[in-house]
């Protein structure tokens, strides 16, 4: 390989948080932790809900806390845009300005990069893009990514890394990306200001390629950062090749790093993420969806902006403990499909408490399958999540029946 | 009915105990049965399709001290009410005596609910009424309310107040023929009403009605005025308002009714005029016409008035000299936004366009006239108000100031028919065909885009411009 040679002068990496390994069932690949973060204890497996620009689309952070979240996202892309490095500094970091006293995770910007990929061109040194408004060119560097991260003082930073869609058809492409990552890594260790009280993570890249999957991991976890992602994924790559790469990745990860599968958020991907043995993960999928009117519920999602809602006086989700979906007597609001009709995609209120919903929904789901490997009996838990979702056994998609089956549980064959 | 003495209203759920008095600042106590009591004067807060701007129904109950609501019907009958198709509103499940409305928006229990036909403040509908109907402004479009159909309203949807129907002209002065029939139209509303309500004993409504009293002198209504003293007095249980100038028409024996302002109060200054006139109860629409605004309200009645300069009584927090301040909103505020976050949070929000920031400025701004109607209150008890009103303009500006920054997007019913040849009221989005545009807008949707040249990008440390 031709990445930078693990070099006895590398910086050391202390970090800032400790992993309990409560439990792994005796099935799967499940795991069931605590993550100890400087501002506060997570349970995982997790979902990290996405505060874009220091603010959870229209909650205030006691709504957020109310719904069990420990750990919630900012965008280094978008806190770099606005407010801006020279701010952030003087207010004193994310957590003082959007006054959460939980814990933050940002990623390296990168991401957001490929989105812009057309105006942007990845080399050595960093990203080179045109300013949008002048045209000037400029460059993004693992150093300012890192440099921004320690100004925002999240509590899990992310390398920059070299994203490529997966399913590129440039294999020397995939190959270069995944090498300049560990390259890459190495500069984001250096130049990281805090380790005593951020913890950088790593992120796998690779593609498709398991081959390159597993080198990177190699390289990767060689350097012992507190943290590990798999990054480059749900990225519009077929479910079966995602599995794979998941599976592949925590087969060689330690088990004492947190694994972080990012931009994943549906419900089916997160149950399949955590029997693979992954336990954190994050999207905007939840939230978005919220403001297009449509709520998460165990058998799919309802878009409650249709008019056969308007005169269902059900809650949300029957037997839901949310704010929103409980009832009156039971201290929650007791709201309405056909009142959150009535104000989805016309009051600013609609997309807050479909927020407060779904958010609840992913995590209570994340916490009741950890419950279930505590008590290791996750593959029941597997079994009715799927069936309530998609109900007959002929409508499980493939992808979900071989991931399971690879990690020893067969939906289709009753135990 | 028409005794010697002003007779007692029928409506037994409702109570209004104040020193009867005409253009004078008085003070009261509003109680309905099971509702928490409001003491006035007091105002209203005014809500948009069941709730308060922003204001989800948790942080209303865990951070706002908001314990009436002003709700226009217009906000839940879009369709015509066929017979089949009942609004969804009439036809939630409810218990004995419970309020469909309130139960179909959730309120809670204790809150009072002011049902008026149109929202606060209403948007002129070019349709104009009828001498049968009003027109409203529906989510889907204008239509007419005809009068029985209100009453429905008010049977099928419990709420605790009624504002009786009246026949308004919005955007222009009526004439002498017009102001004839708005008389006219509103006796016939008001006294049809009150007779289908309350006529008969075993049937009679729970929900206590506030005659509307026309914006226009009292010579030309005085004929409904006289009604309303006398035939109608016992169904009515306070009036409505729509001017200030109305406060003087209120003759003695109408003295002990609470009176509903619907002025439009432009600032804090108008507010004082209105209580000092004798309003009990007031609709504020600039509360939330600043917090869209991105406007903080920044005031309190019993001001320091050694300053020599005349303070402003709220501030543009679109303002990029707020970006790093991290103060309160306002000094010892102790509402929740002031509690938990600052200024430069709130600058933060209002440019990066996140919701979040409305709702702690409406939080904000309504605690902001919590207080401000507590001190009003306290300087009434004391009889100091009148000091108090002039300290108080000689220690702010007249005006709040203008909106510069954008707020959340309009939907059609909160904006004024367009007419023809109007221009565009957003910019075009889609459509462009140049590609280069076409990209930049398509990540600004799906990744911010800077709003800075590349010196900016420098200096927010995001990165390095290449030396070329």
């Amino acid at each position: 390989m031709s990445t930078a040679t693990p070099a006895p002068t590398r910086k050391p990496m202390p970090s800032a948080l400790t992993l309990d390994l409560h439990a792994k069932c005796s099935t799967t690949k499940a795991r069931a932790s605590t993550l100890h973060l400087p501002h506060g204890s997570v349970p995982l497996p997790i979902f990290m809900p996405v505060a874009t620009q220091a603010s959870l689309k229209g909650l205030t952070y006691d709504q957020l806390k109310q719904s069990g979240c420990m750990l919630c996202l900012n965008n280094t892309y978008h806190l770099g845009l606005k407010p801006g490095q020279a701010v952030l500094d003087a207010v004193g970091g994310a957590h003082k300005l959007q006054g959460w006293d939980r814990n933050i995770l940002t990623d390296s910007g990168g991401f957001q990069m490929v989105s812009l990929l057309k105006l942007a061109t990845v080399t050595e040194e960093g990203v080179r893009f045109l300013s949008p408004h002048d045209g000037t060119p400029m460059l993004l560097t693992p150093e300012h990514s890192i440099s921004l991260q320690n100004s925002i003082g999240s509590d899990i930073i992310m390398q920059l890394d070299d994203v490529i869609a997966t399913t590129s058809p440039d294999h020397a492409r995939i190959h270069e990306a995944m090498e300049r990552s560990v390259r890459w890594l190495d500069r984001c260790i250096e130049a990281h200001k805090y380790p005593e009280r951020q913890n950088l993570f790593c992120i796998i890249q690779g593609g498709l390629d398991l081959e390159l999957r597993k080198q990177c991991c190699e390289e990767m976890v060689a350097r012992d950062t507190p943290g590990i992602a798999i990054g480059g994924l749900s990225g519009g790559e077929a479910k079966e090749d995602f599995c794979r790469v998941v599976d592949t990745c925590t087969g060689l990860l330690p088990d004492q790093k947190p694994r972080y599968v990012m931009g994943v958020g549906y419900p089916e991907d997160l149950i399949v993420g955590v029997a693979l043995g992954a336990d954190m993960f994050d999207c905007v999928w939840p939230t978005r969806t919220a403001r297009f009117g449509n709520a998460v519920v165990p058998t799919g999602t309802l878009n409650l902006r249709h008019r056969s809602y308007a005169k269902d006086f059900r809650p949300v989700q029957e037997d839901c403990t949310c704010n929103v979906c409980r009832p009156k007597e039971q201290g929650g609001l007791g709201l309405t499909r056909a009142y959150i009709h009535h104000l989805t995609a016309k009051e600013t209120v609609g997309a807050h408490l479909l927020t407060i919903h779904n958010v609840y929904y992913q995590l209570s789901l994340m916490g009741s399958a950890r419950q279930a490997i505590l008590e290791d009996r996750f593959p029941a838990f597997l079994r009715e999540f799927f069936g309530k979702l998609y109900g007959e056994k002929t409508n499980y998609p493939n992808w979900v029946v071989e991931a399971l089956r690879g990690v020893g549980v067969d939906l289709i064959v009753d135990p | 009915m028409g005794s010697e003495f002003p007779p007692q209203s029928l409506n037994e759920m409702l109570s209004f105990k104040v020193t009867p008095s005409i253009l004078t600042p008085r003070l009261g106590n509003l109680a309905i049965a099971g509702r928490k009591a409001i003491s006035t004067p007091h105002y209203i807060p005014s809500s948009s399709r069941g709730i308060v701007p922003h204001i989800s129904h948790d942080v209303m109950r865990d951070h706002t001290a908001i314990g009436s609501l002003f709700v226009g019907l217009e906000d839940f009958v879009e369709r015509q009410n066929l017979k089949e198709q009942l609004p969804p509103a009439y036809t939630i499940p409810t218990t004995q005596g419970e309020s469909a409305l309130r139960k179909f928006i959730s309120l809670p229990d204790d809150l009072l609910l002011v049902m008026g036909a149109r929202r606060e403040p209403p948007i002129q509908c070019p349709p104009s009424n009828t001498p049968n109907s009003v027109a409203i402004y529906t989510a889907v479009g204008f239509r007419q309310l005809e009068a029985p159909q209100y009453i429905d309203a008010v049977r099928s949807l419990n709420p605790d107040i009624v504002v009786g129907l009246a026949d308004l002209v919005l955007g222009h002065t009526p004439g002498v023929k017009r102001r004839g029939k708005m008389v006219d139209r509103t006796h016939a509303f008001t006294t049809h009403a009150t007779e289908q309500l309350y006529g008969t004993a075993e049937n009679r409504s729970k929900t206590a009605y506030f005659a509307p009293v026309l914006p226009l002198d009292n010579a030309q209504q005085s004929i409904y005025m006289d009604d309303l003293e006398d035939e109608l007095r016992p169904y009515v249980s306070g009036l409505a308002l729509y001017e200030s100038a109305s406060l003087s028409a209120i003759s003695e024996p109408l003295g002990d009714l609470p009176r509903l302002l619907f002025s439009g109060p432009k600032t804090p200054h108008d507010v004082l005029r209105d209580v000092s006139l004798g309003a009990d109860l007031l609709t504020i629409p600039f509360i939330a016409v600043c917090s869209d605004a991105g406007i903080a309200l920044d005031f309190t009645f019993s001001a320091n008035t050694t300053t020599t300069n005349r303070q402003p009584m709220a501030y543009d927090l679109w303002s990029s000299s707020y970006i790093t301040d991290t103060s309160t909103l306002s000094e010892s505020c102790q509402c929740y936004t002031c509690r938990n976050h600052h200024r430069a949070y709130i600058h933060h929000l209002l440019s990066a366009k996140e919701m979040l920031a409305w709702t702690l400025l409406q939080i904000h701004n309504h605690h902001t006239m919590d207080t401000f109607f507590s001190q009003i209150r306290e300087s009434i008890a004391r009889n100091t108000f009148e000091a108090n009103v002039q300290a108080f303009q000689r220690a702010y500006v007249s005006e709040l100031p203008e909106p510069t920054g954008q707020g959340p997007r309009l939907r059609g019913y909160q904006l004024p028919a367009s007419g023809a040849n109007q221009p565009r009221r957003f910019p075009r989005v889609y459509g462009r065909l140049d590609d280069a545009v076409e990209r930049f807008t398509e990540s600004q949707s799906s990744v911010a885009t800077p709003d800075t040249g590349a010196d900016g990008l420098e200096e927010h440390g995001f990165a390095r411009k290449e030396k070329s």
